[in-house]
């Protein structure tokens, strides 16, 4: 394959003119990164590092190291905040003020909405409300959040209900209806329409191709060979026999992913779309039973994990250590801030934009203040916490472990839930994936980053991850650069929507019916 | 002139203006318009679109709705009454199975529908167009 590049690479700038060769450049850099440097990570682990396999890696890492120099250089010091992280809290904190604590005004609103009180059959869209929730949901609930720093996983959750209401608005204010009658929405969108209605094209073309390279790169980590890695964690943790065959696993996720996105089997996406939220339910109550078990032992639980928040001694960095993980996984596990929620919500039919990003903010709310927490409790609970035996856990494993102590058959559920987490989460990323690249190449080659998509899926539960995971985790990460960016510049409209919405609310004239009909945009 | 005339002509429409523009030139080659033929092709939604996840809106949907916007838009620039055959799937494949179908004489199409910074990646439906069609291919420059 490396030959093959080779070949490649020297038979490129001959044809330099003609724009198909560059194009044919830019995959087999991304083929470059994603493909075959994990291999040569692998065979670096095997054999001493060294010649052109050690070569290529240190050029991974190369790259890794520039870029967190820019996205991870850390403010304050050596134990400081990394800038990107810092980014993600200062936008979450700036619209939970902004727009008034909106992520507790709105909360009982928003359940209201969901619950279907506000819905009207002749509002313009593909799906409803609860459909969307349902749809955002099932990328963002992942094997991730099954571990945590709990408390400050908790803060960030709650203050990025206001980042992912603001973002959600505004892909549903400037989404485009298709001729077809399908919608195209999220930061692509909002960036350049936004920003071009307030003079700003120039800015928010580039913000919006910016997004665009960032997302489509990032899908490939966080939203698969992260998820890949954790379902290989997370079945081989029960099925000890799995531990050598991560081939067969790889091959077999690989499969499945690909039935889907390329076979186009609908199907396994609807039962994962509806999966996610059942499982969701029975883990919430299989962690209520754990809790109810020794239920005198909650508070000191409860006690544990505020005080471990503000001085962890496992965590290098002390309580700064500890705000910066919690937020860098709240963030990947419930995507406030980067924006790709905003593409799925964009599908919900209504004419009322805040009324969708309402619906959004309850999506931090269950999937990291609720669910983490219940987590963290119930492995302080358990006493696994504490355990030395346990120090390797983590993750899923943890709270397998932590599970069995109470129901003893609890971590085959956890394995399921974590195997179909990780499907529908990898699923909805590569559609979050493949509009970016859309955005970016247009229609006609979808099915070469589906390709680049599934070579990921294996690649990701066969190898140790290393500098490429670093790369798509900081790709990933990096899309709130250019949304949040352009969520600060349009906030003030974001308020203004809000303000009158919400004096609507209350004026009681918004009743479904005596809505007007926003025009159709057809591109 | 008439044995030149055709009795079916096949012009794919892909919503660019290029793309209208190639009816006028394809009239040329038939009696009337009923022998003029229209296609637009749809791709198939990702399975994680919501509006595919829970088919909303369906397929038929979606080809009604196309129907219904191109033929307002042809008869804005003058064409009524134009058969217009919507599909779902890869537009080469598509293109070529309906020119067999409707035994086209002839496909009118322009070399690309896009703006030249894409033309690397979508001038390349006109040549498999070309590569595989049934019948002669008339690209306009």
């Amino acid at each position: 394959m490396k030959q093959d590049l080779l070949r490649l690479r020297q038979y490129l700038p001959k044809k330099m003119m003609d724009l198909r060769a560059l194009g044919l450049i830019v995959l087999s850099l991304i083929l470059w990164d994603v493909v075959i440097s994990p291999r040569a990570a692998m065979a670096q682990d095997a054999a001493a590092p060294g010649g052109f396999l050690g070569g290529i890696e240190a050029f991974v890492q190369g790259i890794v190291d520039i870029l967190n120099l820019i996205f991870y250089f850390k403010i304050g010091g050596e134990n400081g905040f990394p800038f990107i992280v810092l980014w993600l809290v200062i936008g979450a904190i700036f619209f939970t003020f902004r727009l008034k604590f909106i992520n507790i005004r709105a909360f009982k609103h928003a359940i209201d909405v969901v619950r279907g009180k506000y819905d009207s059959a002749e509002d313009e869209g593909d799906v409803s409300r609860f459909q969307a929730l349902a749809a955002a949901l099932s990328g963002a609930v992942g094997v991730g959040n099954l571990a945590g720093v709990a408390f400050w996983m908790t803060m960030a959750g709650f203050l990025g209900m206001s980042s992912k209401l603001a973002e959600c608005t505004l892909g549903q204010k400037y989404r485009v209806i298709k001729p077809d009658g399908t919608v195209g929405g999220g930061p692509m969108y909002y960036l350049s329409r936004g920003l071009s209605a307030m003079g700003m094209a120039k800015v928010g073309q580039g913000l919006a191709t910016m997004f665009a390279i960032f997302c489509a790169i990032g899908s490939l980590g966080i939203g698969n060979m992260f998820q890949a890695n954790q379902a290989f964690a997370a079945v081989s943790n029960v099925l000890p026999f799995l531990g050598s065959l991560s081939w067969l696993f790889g091959l077999i996720l690989a499969a499945i992913v690909g039935l889907v996105i390329i076979g186009g089997i609908e199907r396994i996406g609807a039962v994962a779309g509806f999966l996610v939220p059942a499982m969701a339910v029975i883990y919430a109550l299989a962690c209520f039973w754990v809790i109810l078990v020794s239920l005198p032992a909650l508070p000191s639980a409860i006690g544990t994990i505020i005080t471990t928040a503000f001085n962890p001694e496992a965590l290098a960095g002390g309580a700064i250590g500890a705000i910066v993980v919690g937020f860098q996984r709240a963030a990947f596990s419930n995507e406030a801030g980067l924006g790709s929620a905003a593409i799925a919500h964009s599908a919900a039919r209504t004419d009322e934009p805040v009324r969708e990003g309402t619906v959004a903010l309850l999506e931090p709310f269950i999937d990291t203040m609720f669910i983490c927490n219940l987590t963290a409790i119930v492995i302080v609970l358990t006493g696994v916490y504490a355990d030395p035996t346990a120090a390797d856990l983590d993750g899923a494993q943890l709270s397998a472990a932590s599970f069995a102590q109470v129901i003893s058959w609890f971590p085959y559920v956890i394995a399921v839930a974590g195997f179909l987490f990780a499907i529908s989460t990898m699923i909805s990323w590569s559609y979050y994936g493949q509009q970016a690249w859309t955005y970016l190449f247009g229609e006609s080659t979808v099915n070469t980053y589906k390709v680049i998509f599934l070579a990921c899926v294996f690649v990701g539960s066969v190898v140790n991850l290393g500098p490429v995971l670093d790369f798509s985790d900081i790709m990933a990460l990096a899309m709130s650069l250019p949304n949040l960016m352009g969520c600060f510049l349009m906030s003030g409209l974001i308020a203004r929507e809000l303000d009158s919405y919400m004096s609507r609310l209350k004026s009681g004239e918004m009743l479904p019916e005596s809505e007007p009909a926003r025009s159709v945009v057809l591109k | 002139m008439s044995w030149l005339k055709k009795e079916s002509v096949l012009v794919p429409i892909d919503f660019s203006e290029l793309s209208y523009q190639a009816i006028a030139p394809a009239k040329e080659f038939v009696e009337s318009l009923s022998s003029l033929k229209l296609i637009h092709v749809l791709s198939p939604l990702h399975p994680a679109d919501p509006a595919a996840m829970w088919d909303s809106p369906s397929d038929d949907e979606r080809k009604q709705k196309v129907k219904k916007f191109m033929s307002e838009k042809l008869s804005e620039i003058g064409f009524d009454n134009i058969s217009i055959e919507v599909a779902i799937g890869e537009p080469t494949g598509q293109i070529v199975d309906y020119a067999a179908e409707i035994k086209a004489d002839l496909i009118v199409k322009p070399s690309h529908g896009y703006k030249v910074a894409k033309r690397f990646l979508l001038g390349a439906v006109a040549e498999r167009v070309v590569r595989l069609s049934p019948c002669p291919v008339l690209i306009l420059k």
